[in-house]
């Protein structure tokens, strides 16, 4: 599972040199790739495998990443979101229902292509769930410490 | 200050960012911090996917407007966290307007790494995807040329300005085919591995993040036209893979 992990980073460490992020970015980015695989085993291999639960958490646990990367070294979150949803995104799905069509089986064709869907909507849904509540969280705070006695500890 | 300066340098700073692959909010809120820093603080931008509109007023009730068309749109994360680090400091680092035009020229001529570089790792990405896959040290190798190949054609393509889809359709063809081969020959058994892992190179992620990043900031059109973009590259693919897919059991290969 370690290794497993270890082989995705180095995979998302490339795919980061091919979107020509540059220096210490390169590092984080990488990591938060193989820990997104890490946590999506990890899931798997306690709930039902391939389920699509786990890719929720993965991608919960992907999207918090980045969030918080993107605040500590002041880089925009994109950056980091890109690399650790890459090894997620669902390309064997893909290929399968494309082979299941190919070979005249419209119903597996169709289920796959369907569990496929589900798999991209899910992955959407879990970034679109943390950057929310990031969203809502910054604001809250801007509005709440408005007085000037809390600013100056924050 | 000279409005007409200030809204253009404002305009050029949106147009890296966008042509680099920025999200539309941050570009608008570029362009509204750069020219609130230099104190127009009656400011307008609106940003889609290949347009850049900006209009702007100050005390004296002179306005200006500037219209940018963005033509290419290339994959380069580093131009956009230096724009947007300038734009943040303006202020405390008191930059005149010669020095953030010198910076801003300076990261649009930047070059993006070179091309051998992007063959080397692109194979090296595929490869160590399909062992995390469950390849062997075959598949590695194989996998490795494979990876080779799709950046070499890809850049290739893009130097004579095909579209994009066409460059999926052929790059995807290009892995399917000579993974079979391979297999026909003997050299590896895990053809699926090998094609889903060389079709991972292809999948737009940048358009998917952005596509969902845009709509939850409210901006539903290039939310809208960015999944669009990444539904029809996902299609393209897998028409490529599926073309050869198709004629290699036609043609009488053997059954996967």
């Amino acid at each position: 599972m370690i290794i497993n992990s270890i082989y995705i980073l180095i995979a998302t460490l490339c795919f980061n040199i091919l979107e020509n992020v540059r220096g210490k970015n390169l590092i984080f980015t990488s990591l938060g790739g193989g820990l997104t695989w890490f946590f999506y085993l990890i899931s798997s291999s306690y709930i039902s495998s391939s389920s699509i639960i786990c890719f929720f958490i993965a991608s919960v646990f992907a999207s918090t990443y980045s969030e918080v990367m993107a605040r500590v070294l002041k880089t925009p979150v994109t950056t980091f979101v890109i690399g650790a949803i890459i090894p997620l995104v669902p390309g064997g799905g893909m290929y399968n229902t494309m082979l299941q069509s190919i070979q005249g089986n419209i119903n597996g064709s169709l289920s796959t292509g369907l569990k496929t869907l589900a798999t991209a909507g899910t992955i959407a849904v879990g970034i679109f769930f943390v950057s929310s509540v990031f969203k809502a969280s910054s604001l809250f705070k801007k509005k709440l410490f408005k007085n000037k006695k809390f600013k100056s500890y924050f | 200050m000279d409005i007409n300066r200030i809204i253009n340098l404002a305009a050029y700073a949106g147009k890296i960012m966008l042509e680099s692959g920025a999200e539309i909010y941050r570009v608008e809120e570029t362009i509204t911090r750069i020219s609130k820093s230099y104190d127009i603080y009656n400011v307008d931008a609106f940003v889609t996917l290949n347009v850049i509109i900006v209009s702007a007023s100050n005390e004296y009730e002179q306005t200006i407007s500037v219209i940018k068309r963005v033509k290419q749109r290339t994959l380069n994360l580093e131009k956009i966290s230096q724009v947007n680090n300038i734009s943040r400091h303006i202020k405390d680092q008191c930059y005149t307007l010669d020095t953030i035009e010198d910076k801003l020229s300076k990261i649009d001529f930047s070059k993006p790494y070179s091309a051998r570089i992007n063959i080397l790792f692109s194979g090296i990405a595929v490869s160590f995807l399909s062992l995390a896959y469950g390849g062997n040290m075959v598949d590695f190798i194989i996998s490795f040329i494979i990876g080779c190949l799709i950046s070499l054609i890809s850049i290739g393509l893009n130097f004579l300005q095909t579209n994009e889809f066409f460059i999926n359709i052929i790059c995807g063809a290009t892995a399917t085919l000579v993974s079979l081969m391979s297999t026909k020959f003997n050299v590896v058994s895990h053809t699926n591995t090998i094609i889903i892992s060389s079709i991972m190179i292809l999948v737009p992620g940048l358009s998917i993040t952005n596509a969902i990043r845009d709509t939850i900031s409210g901006d539903l059109l290039s939310g809208i036209s960015r999944g669009i973009e990444a539904f029809l590259v996902a299609v393209a693919i897998a028409v490529g893979t599926g073309i050869i897919l198709h004629l290699w059991i036609v043609l009488g290969g053997f059954k996967l």
